[in-house]
C-alpha cells in the first residue's frame, strides 16, 4: 500500500517546478496574451522537448521514458501551477494516443518525431452543438474506396492551427474512433479560435476531407475503445493541469494574506479570509486525492476508472475556478490588475473546467455509471 | 503508487471476516439487544442487574478474539498490531455493520492517552479495564464557559494532601449517567498562562461530591449531561502526567485520529440508502432518481465519497511510511463531517413533500430514518471540534497563516 508519489515522480514534479519558474515566468504570459496567440516559445519549448517531458508516457522502443498517465499527470499539473501553454498538453495527449492504437507504422514515423517536437498532431474531439465527450460527436468518416471522407465540424482543437495532422473523433460506419487526417487536406478548413486565457485552439470544417487508409487508429475493432480511453486520460490530464492551477492561486493567496497588514494585522488571521483559504485547502487536497486515484485506475485499467475521471474532472473543475475566484477576492483591488498572476490563473482554470466537460457532464457520466454498475453496500 | 496490500495484510482480512461471519451473527441478534440495553440504561429503566450486560458482550467478545486495542502494548492486552492492520480491521468491522462499542471513548480516547502518558500503574489498573468493557468512561472537558475556547476552563481543582478537591461543571458529557470512571481537565493554576494552568485527572464516578445531570438533545435523545462536581476528592495517583501538564495531553488525545477510511463505509452506507430511497420515492409520473437534479446531487456525493477514500488511502500511505500526519486527518474530519450532513440534506429534499412525515406516521418516507440522520449529523459538525475550529487548525496548521488572536 503507497498511494503517494513515487520518488521517481517526486523529483520529476520538483525538477519541472524548477524549470518552470525559472525559465517560464508568468511575465512572457502575460505579454503574449496581448499579442496572441500564447504558445511556448521556440527555445523553451526545445528544452522542453530535450528534457523527454513530451515522451513521459511513451514507450522507450518509440523514444519515450515509460512513465504511466501518473507520472504525465505530474507534468501537466506542473505545467498548469506554472501556466505553461500548448502545444505541451495537446502534443503529450496526441503521442499517447498514437502509441496506444499499436499502428506500427505511426509509432516508427509520426511519434518519434512527435516526441522530438519536430512534428506537431493534435486531437480534435469536441464538436459544436453545446454537448460535450466522444457520445456528442456527429462528425462522420464514410469509407470511399480504401479511403476515407470526413465530413463535420470540430471545436477547441488546441493548437489546431499549428498541427500538421489531427487525430479527429468520428462516427465510423463500425463506431466511433480517431481518423487521423493531414490538416491541409483538402475539404478541410482551420480557423482561428483563441481562448480566454490567449491559448492557441481552432474551429475545424471538414467537408469530404479525404483520410488515407489505415486513417482510423486501431481499426475497426479497437477504434472506439480507444478513442474512449484517450478521452479519459486527456481528461485526467486536463483535471491534473486544474489541480496545479489551483495549487497556484491556494498559494499566492497564502502568501499575500500572510503580508498584507490591514486594520493593524495580517488579513490572514481574520477568520472571515482564512476560513475561505482553509475549504480552499481542504477542495484541493480531496481533488488531489481523486486525481492520483483516476490516475492509478488508469494505468491498472480498473473498471472504475472512467467514473474516477469523471469525479476528479468534475471536482477539480469547480475547485480550480472557486480557488482562483477566492484568490482574487482575497488580494483585493491589486488582485483585480493586470500586472498581478490571479487573473492567469482564473482564465486557465476557466478555460479548462469547460475542456472536454463541465463539472455537470463529469457528474452525469458518474450518476450513468452508477444507474449501469455501481453495486450499493446496502441490499435493495 | 500501489493500494495493493500484503500478503500477510490480506491474510490477516481474511480471517477477520471468517471470524466476523462467525461471530457476528450472534452479536447482531444481541446487537440489537445491545442497542436496546444501551437504551433501556440511558432512558434509567435499566432494573438491578446490570443493564449494560447485553451491550458489554460483544466488546468482550471483540477483546478475546484480539479485535480491540490492536495499537496497545501487549502487556496490557492490546495486540502491536500494524498501522495497516488496524486500518484493514476498522474497515472490515464497519463493513460487516458491527454493532457500535459501548467502551468506545475508552478505545479510542483515554485508552490510547494512558498508553502514552499514563504511569506504569495506571496502565495496568485501567488498560484492561477498559478492552473488557468492564470500565465505562466518559470525557470531562468542555465546560459552560469552555467549548470551542476549551484552554478558558474553570474547574477547579486545588491539592490537599494528597487529593485534589475538585470544584466545578463539565458539560455536553456523552454516556456521563453510564459511565463508571471520568478524565477530565482541571485548572490547577489558576496564576499560569491559561494553557500551562491545566491538568488531566481520572476521576471514579462513585466518588461522593458527583451529580449527572442528563440533558436531552435536539433529536429528543438523551446521550450526554451536565456534570456538577462539588468538593469531589481524587487521589493524587490519578493525575495523568505533570501537575499543569495537562493540556498538551488533551491534545494529543484529540490527536488519535486514524485515516478516517472506516467513516468513508458509512457514508458510502448512507449513499447507498439514499439511492434505494431516491429510486423508491414519487416524483410526478417517475422516481426521484430520473430527474436530473437528484442524480447529480448523488454523483456528487459519489465523487466526494471517493474524493475522502483516496485522502485517506494518501494519509494512510504516510503513515504507513512513517512520515507525520499531513494535512490528511484534519482536513478529512472537516470534509466528512460537512460531507455527511449535506447527504442527509439531500436525503430530505429528495423526500420531496413528505420528507417532513414524522416517524410512525402513515405516509413515512423510508420510516423516517433520514430525520434522525439529519440531526445526527449536525452534531458531527460541532462534537470532537467545531468545523470551525478545524477551519482554524488548517489555516494555522497547515497553511501557516497567522494566528486569529494573540493571547
Amino acid at each position: 500500500m503507497d498511494f503517494n508519489l513515487s520518488e521517481e515522480q517526486e523529483a520529476l514534479q520538483e525538477m519541472a517546478r524548477g524549470f518552470l519558474s525559472e525559465r517560464w515566468p508568468a511575465e512572457r504570459v502575460r505579454e503574449l496574451l496581448d499579442a496572441r496567440p500564447v504558445l511556448i516559445d521556440d527555445d523553451v519549448w526545445k528544452e522542453i522537448v530535450e528534457m523527454g517531458w513530451l515522451g513521459v508516457a511513451a514507450s522507450e522502443e518509440a523514444g519515450g521514458i515509460g512513465g504511466d498517465v501518473m507520472t504525465a499527470a505530474v507534468l501537466c499539473q506542473e505545467a498548469g501551477r506554472g501556466v505553461l501553454p500548448g502545444p505541451f498538453q495537446s502534443s503529450l495527449v496526441a503521442a499517447i494516443a498514437i502509441e496506444r492504437s499499436g499502428d506500427k507504422d505511426l509509432c516508427s514515423g509520426l511519434l518519434p518525431g512527435l516526441i522530438e517536437g519536430k512534428r506537431r498532431v493534435s486531437v480534435a474531439i469536441e464538436e459544436p452543438g453545446g454537448l460535450y465527450g466522444p457520445d456528442a460527436v456527429r462528425t462522420e468518416a464514410r469509407a470511399a474506396g480504401e479511403d476515407w471522407l470526413l465530413t463535420g465540424n470540430k471545436i477547441l482543437v488546441p493548437e489546431g492551427n499549428e498541427a500538421e495532422h489531427l487525430l479527429v473523433a468520428a462516427r465510423t460506419p463500425d463506431g466511433l474512433g480517431l481518423v487521423r487526417v493531414a490538416a491541409d487536406a483538402e475539404g478541410a478548413t482551420t480557423t482561428r479560435m483563441d481562448r480566454m486565457d490567449g491559448q492557441s485552439c481552432a474551429a475545424l470544417v471538414f467537408e469530404d476531407a479525404k483520410a488515407e487508409a489505415g486513417a482510423l487508429l486501431g481499426g475497426a475493432d479497437r477504434g472506439e475503445a480507444l478513442l474512449r480511453e484517450v478521452y479519459d486520460i486527456w481528461t485526467a490530464l486536463v483535471a491534473a493541469d486544474l489541480l496545479g492551477s489551483a495549487e497556484a492561486s491556494l498559494e499566492l493567496t497564502r502568501s499575500y494574506a500572510t503580508e498584507r497588514v490591514q486594520f493593524g494585522r495580517p488579513i490572514g488571521s481574520f477568520q472571515a479570509v482564512s476560513h475561505r483559504l482553509a475549504d480552499t485547502l481542504v477542495d484541493v487536497e480531496i481533488g488531489r486525492s481523486l486525481l492520483y486515484g483516476a490516475c492509478l485506475a488508469l494505468d491498472e485499467g480498473r473498471d472504475n476508472a472512467a467514473p474516477l475521471v469523471s469525479a476528479a474532472k468534475a471536482w477539480l473543475s469547480e475547485t480550480a475556478v472557486a480557488a482562483a475566484e477566492a484568490a482574487l477576492q482575497i488580494h483585493g483591488g491589486v488582485g483585480f490588475t493586470w500586472e498581478y498572476d490571479v487573473h492567469l490563473h482564473l482564465r486557465r482554470s476557466r478555460c479548462n473546467a469547460a475542456l472536454l466537460g463541465d463539472a455537470d457532464h463529469h457528474r452525469d457520466r458518474v450518476a450513468a455509471y452508477m444507474e449501469q454498475s455501481w453495486v450499493p453496500l446496502v441490499k435493495a | 503508487m500501489d493500494l495493493r496490500f500484503s500478503a500477510e495484510d490480506e491474510a490477516y482480512r481474511q480471517r477477520l471476516r471468517d471470524w466476523l461471519k462467525e461471530n457476528l451473527g450472534a452479536a447482531t441478534g444481541a446487537g440489537g439487544s445491545a442497542n436496546a440495553a444501551m437504551k433501556r440504561a440511558e432512558e434509567g429503566s435499566g432494573g438491578k442487574s446490570d443493564p449494560l450486560a447485553g451491550a458489554r458482550a460483544w466488546p468482550r467478545k471483540l477483546q478475546e478474539a484480539g479485535y480491540v486495542g490492536l495499537a496497545w502494548p501487549k502487556k496490557y492486552g492490546g495486540q502491536e498490531a500494524s498501522f495497516t492492520q488496524q486500518v484493514i480491521c476498522a474497515d472490515e468491522m464497519a463493513r460487516a455493520r458491527t454493532p457500535p462499542l459501548i467502551n468506545t471513548i475508552g478505545l479510542s480516547i483515554i485508552g490510547p492517552t494512558l498508553v502514552q502518558h499514563g504511569t506504569e500503574e495506571q496502565k495496568q489498573r485501567f488498560l484492561p479495564r477498559i478492552l473488557r468493557a468492564d470500565d465505562l468512561w466518559c470525557q470531562g472537558f468542555s465546560e459552560p464557559e469552555a467549548g470551542s475556547d476549551l484552554a478558558s476552563l474553570r474547574c477547579r481543582a486545588e491539592l490537599d494532601g494528597d487529593e485534589f478537591v475538585v470544584n466545578g461543571q463539565k458539560v455536553w458529557t456523552s454516556l456521563a449517567f453510564l459511565s463508571d470512571w471520568m478524565f477530565l481537565l482541571v485548572r490547577t493554576d489558576p496564576d499560569a498562562p491559561k494553557r500551562e494552568g491545566i491538568s488531566y485527572l481520572l476521576l471514579d464516578m462513585k466518588t461522593p461530591g458527583i451529580t449527572v445531570r442528563p440533558l436531552r438533545n435536539a433529536a429528543g435523545g438523551q446521550h450526554f449531561s451536565e456534570v456538577f462536581l462539588d468538593g469531589v476528592r481524587i487521589p493524587r495517583e490519578n493525575l495523568v502526567g505533570e501537575l499543569n501538564g495537562g493540556w498538551s495531553i488533551a491534545r494529543s488525545s484529540l490527536d488519535h485520529e486514524r485515516s478516517g477510511l472506516s467513516g468513508v463505509v458509512a457514508l458510502e452506507e448512507t449513499l447507498g440508502r439514499l439511492w434505494r430511497m431516491a429510486g423508491k420515492v414519487q416524483r410526478g409520473d417517475a422516481e426521484a432518481l430520473g430527474d436530473q437534479a437528484t442524480s447529480r446531487a448523488l454523483a456528487q456525493h459519489w465523487i466526494e465519497i471517493e474524493g475522502l477514500r483516496h485522502l485517506g488511502y494518501r494519509t494512510l500511505s504516510d503513515q504507513i511510511a512513517g512520515k507525520p500526519p499531513g494535512a490528511g486527518a484534519s482536513v478529512g474530519k472537516l470534509f466528512a463531517s460537512e460531507l455527511r450532513q449535506e447527504m442527509t440534506r439531500t436525503a430530505l429534499r429528495v423526500e420531496g413533500p413528505l420528507g417532513p412525515v414524522a416517524k410512525r406516521s402513515p405516509h413515512v418516507v423510508d420510516r423516517g430514518r433520514w430525520h434522525a440522520a439529519y440531526f445526527d449529523a449536525l452534531a458531527h459538525s460541532i462534537g470532537g471540534g467545531t468545523s470551525e475550529i478545524m477551519r482554524n487548525v488548517i489555516a494555522e496548521k497547515v497553511l501557516g497563516l497567522p494566528h486569529a488572536k494573540d493571547d
